[in-house]
């Protein structure tokens, strides 16, 4: 009787100690290597991996939290162990209870080496035991960066445990890259078209690897499948980078367009040449910030969309400062060219210097908006970046209202009227002084919506104008005086370019050759792409 | 001059002369410059003065245009005799104002880490040469508890300053063995911002393998966040290829969503979590210098080339008190064995040997709250190097 009673005892004991043999977990010595040297924070680090992959579950929970709370510093190590910052409150490492901060306490910086490891434990951790698929998919993302440094049997655990359908999926396709130097070949050759499906120059690096690999020798199916790899890899990246090169191209050109679409307006129009164009840029970037700033006093709820909310605002606000100077400076300059180039820049200073003592010199803090964070990788090293597509978009809608408002209303007829003669356009009664100012103003508010477009893009400070004027009078004056048309094929031409010269031969070259081929194509052609039809004044 | 002048001076207030942009591409860097010296020179006044005259801060605006620099320093010496010029952030202004300092013989202070290579008795270098600051922080990124870096991307504004550092890290890596093929140079433009291509090349650059990539950034202005906000629009992380952005300031991160940020790397002579009571009084005194003055800056925020002049005008109290004269060529005589407690906890000192102070170094890691923290900084300070040997 006591016999069998302590055979049941024993084999209980040793049925319950069995797994923990595999990983025995002592809490406080892992806490304690969190609050060591740097090497120690690496180990620490290593057992949060493994634990990822083949701890308890109640491990899992312990863990989760110390891998995210050293990578943002909410781990402070005191006389007494650890805390965690959570809430307002703080907690003990250990025992996940309240307590407050015994004695001198430091929060660990983490090393670059240390940083990358911790973000691989975080991630691993979360793939298991985060509540959200959404923070599971994004967990998952991190861990196929480096799919060679993830612990055995940790995808396959995640994906027997998963069950969101599409992520299992997701898992188990990771699962089989992370084969590609099993030892078994079937397995090698599915991995081999699972990294393929995804190419990209460290897929090429990966599978190109391989043919050093004793199996390319010897196995003809292992070696056609390296081959078939590496050409359809090599296929994926060729695409990927025309497609990264006309997407650059394009979001470079919507940038130079939106930044000279309203020069186009007011040089071709009245043939003055405004120098403060670009501090309306700078303008409506600072309007965009004031309704950021605004809307987080009365509305937090929608700051997210300032950018579009802002809109209006950025656009009145510039038209009404440009209206202005139209109708007090500008207007009793027309016959004298020189002077109205001499007062827009005098202008401009006074603008940059008042934006300057009101603001400060600093760069303005903008919110990032979700639809401008981030980009998603399309096929190879292409990635669509949303705050560029931003502008492309607000480039092409900007386009679009400019082009019907000139096609369709009547201002936009009496613009075209004058543009084309001024004299006669007098003389059957359109009232050119008021035109004029009409379409100052639209020219203006044009740049106000052009600051707001680049806010995600480019720093925003006082002196962010000065940076666009010569670029816009390039494009104005390449694409022919006056015309939309010409504007936008000018702005494409040169983004275009730009970005094909710069990786062959640097950015500095890139400025000098298409500075060089526009000076040669106006010799060639003066009046630029397009010419206004109709007697030159 | 004249002694009779001299003694008739005498009585009036000793002046120094200020170098610092409050307009242009760099007045939000250069400008709280100005603001700091008087903050120093304050300092030395509620002690008394120098030589039992006070101190008095001329301020001028180069307006971020180089020559201008020149001009301002020739006016200054010539008809306001200042005793010492503090000034200049980029190396081009320093190449201009260099000249006018050695004709009429006057004294600038330059508070930046620059390229080194210039030994000038007219001008005291207060921070760094790369020898003690650069060739630290690349050292530690290619060592074991560093990243173990293997490739670099080099990518600066195109000027004397980024060319000569990056020949010089060039010839370093030579003499370490590092193949030329495990590096990249790219220039763009002064104020350049449209950086989707080259961040598209710096990938391009990383993926090809062979060890781990660095990006060793040295352009300057409003180039830094520009870069910076690309680069982690792309989705690159500090753990994937960590930035060393030399010239890189808790200034060019406002305005900047860090978060995505934290891990790159800058290296400078100071930081603002330095540990020590100078420090601390550093940042309470300039807090409420800031808030007493109203200055256009914020209160919160010390960067290296502050704390740099405000070493150097204490430098050049303490040379004058030695000497016991304002004359340039006696104080130069005075700067052997000078020793400051400087805000970055270390004892900063100059030799009679070279116009070289010896600072400690500091490597630094952005954090999500627009600020760096310490990841690394050396035992004491090294002795700087003026000319490098690997240009």
């Amino acid at each position: 009787m006591t016999f069998r009673f302590a055979f049941l005892v024993l084999a209980a004991g040793l049925l319950g100690t069995a797994p923990a043999l595999a990983a025995p977990l002592d809490r406080s010595a892992l806490v304690a290597r969190l609050c060591g040297s740097a090497a120690e924070m690496g180990e620490a680090a290593g057992t949060l991996i493994t634990l990822a992959a083949s701890g308890s579950a109640e491990d899992r929970a312990f863990a989760a939290p110390l891998a995210r709370a050293a990578m943002e510093k909410k781990l402070t190590c005191d006389e007494a162990g650890a805390l965690l910052t959570a809430g307002g409150g703080t907690l003990d490492a250990i025992t996940s209870a309240p307590r407050a901060e015994q004695g001198a306490s430091r929060a660990p910086v983490l090393s670059l080496k240390n940083r990358a490891v911790f973000e691989l434990a975080d991630a691993a951790l979360a793939l298991r035991s985060a509540a959200s698929p959404a923070e599971r998919a994004s967990a998952l993302r991190t861990l196929e960066r480096k799919p060679g440094s993830l612990p055995d049997g940790l995808l396959d655990a995640a994906a027997a445990e998963e069950t969101d359908a599409g992520l299992k999926g997701q898992i188990e396709t990771l699962a089989q890259t992370a084969a590609l130097n099993a030892s078994d070949i079937a397995k090698r050759i599915t991995a081999i078209g699972r990294v393929a499906d995804n190419p990209s120059r460290r897929a090429l690096a990966q599978v190109g690897a391989l043919k050093q690999d004793p199996a390319y020798a010897g196995d003809p199916a292992f070696r056609a499948a390296v081959d078939a790899g590496i050409s359809r890899i090599e296929r994926g990246i060729a695409i990927g980078d025309t497609l990264a090169a006309l997407y650059n191209g394009l979001s470079f050109a919507s940038i130079l367009f939106m930044a000279a679409i309203g020069l186009a307006i007011i040089f071709g129009l009245m043939g003055v040449i405004n120098l403060a164009q670009g501090e309306f840029i700078m303008i409506g970037a600072y309007v965009t910030w004031l309704v950021q700033e605004g809307l987080r006093r009365a509305a937090p709820a929608l700051v997210d969309w300032y950018l579009v909310l802002a809109i209006p605002a950025a656009f009145l606000v510039t038209a009404a400062i440009g209206v202005a100077l139209e109708a007090a400076l500008l207007r009793h300059l027309y016959r004298r060219p020189l002077m109205s180039l001499l007062a827009t820049w005098a202008v401009s200073l006074f603008l940059v210097n008042l934006v300057r003592v009101g603001f400060g010199t600093q760069n303005l803090q903008f919110e990032t908006p979700f639809y401008v964070t981030g980009g998603v990788p399309v096929i190879g090293d292409f990635i669509f970046t949303w705050n560029r597509m931003f502008a492309i978009l607000f480039a092409v809608v900007t386009l679009a209202l400019t082009t019907a408002l000139i096609r369709f209303t009547p201002l936009g007829l009496n613009i075209r009227a004058v543009t084309q003669n001024r004299d006669m356009a007098a003389c059957i009664g359109i009232p050119t002084r008021r035109v004029d100012m009409m379409a100052f103003g639209l020219g203006s508010g044009l740049a106000g919506l052009a600051g707001l477009a680049l806010s995600p893009i480019y720093s925003v400070n006082p002196q962010m104008g000065q940076n666009f004027i010569i670029d816009s009078f390039m494009v104005v004056v390449l694409g022919g005086v006056g015309t939309i048309a010409g504007t936008v094929v000018a702005a494409l031409g040169i983004g275009q370019i730009n970005v094909l010269i710069e990786p062959l031969w640097g950015a500095v070259a890139a400025k000098v050759i298409v500075l060089l081929m526009i000076i040669a194509f106006l010799q060639w052609r003066p009046e630029g792409l397009f010419a206004v039809k109709g007697r030159r004044k | 001059m004249p002694a009779i002048l001299r003694s008739a001076q005498a009585a009036g207030p000793v002046k120094l002369g200020c170098l610092f942009s409050s307009s242009g591409t760099m007045a939000n860097l250069e400008g709280r410059l100005n603001y700091v010296v008087k903050m120093a020179a304050d300092e030395l006044n509620a002690k008394g003065g120098v030589n039992g005259r006070t101190v008095e801060v001329l301020v001028s605006d180069p307006a971020s245009d180089w020559p201008l620099y020149a001009q301002s320093a020739k006016q200054m010496l010539q008809q306001e005799k200042v005793a010492a010029l503090f000034g200049c952030w980029t190396s081009v202004s320093r190449k201009t104002v260099l000249p006018v300092v050695e004709q009429e013989k006057g004294l600038l202070y330059y508070p930046l880490h620059f390229e080194g290579d210039e030994n000038s008795k007219n001008v005291v270098y207060v921070n760094s040469p790369p020898a003690s600051s650069v060739l630290p922080a690349v050292d530690y990124l290619m060592s074991e508890d560093g990243v173990s870096a293997k490739r670099f991307f080099m990518l600066g504004s195109d000027y004397v300053w980024p060319r000569t550092i990056n020949k010089q890290l060039k010839g370093y890596w030579k003499t370490k063995g590092i193949p030329e093929s495990a590096w990249k140079e790219e220039y763009v433009p002064f104020g350049f911002s449209n950086f989707q291509t080259l961040v598209n090349q710096i990938r391009a650059f990383a993926d090809q393998g062979g060890g781990q990539p660095v990006v060793v950034l040295t352009v300057v202005g409003n180039s830094i966040p520009d870069f910076m906000r690309e680069f982690a629009n792309q989705g690159i992380k500090a753990t994937d290829i960590p930035v060393l952005g030399l010239d890189m300031v808790e200034a060019d991160l406002e305005g900047l969503d860090t978060s995505k940020l934290v891990g790159h790397l800058n290296c400078w002579a100071y930081l603002q979590n330095a540990k020590g009571e100078a420090n601390k009084k550093f940042l309470a005194s300039w807090a409420d210098y800031v808030k007493a003055k109203s200055v256009p800056f914020k209160g919160d925020v010390a960067i290296d080339p502050m704390v740099s002049a405000y070493d150097a005008v204490h430098l050049w109290a303490m040379a004058a008190a030695k000497a016991g004269s304002f004359d340039v060529p006696e104080v130069s005589k005075a700067f052997g064995g000078l020793s400051f407690d400087c805000p970055s906890g270390y004892k900063i000192g100059m030799t009679g040997e070279n116009n070289y102070v010896s600072r400690g170094v500091f490597i630094g890691s952005v954090n999500d709250a627009q600020g760096f923290d310490i990841l690394w900084q050396s035992k004491d300070t090294p002795k700087p190097v003026p000319f490098s040997p690997y240009g």
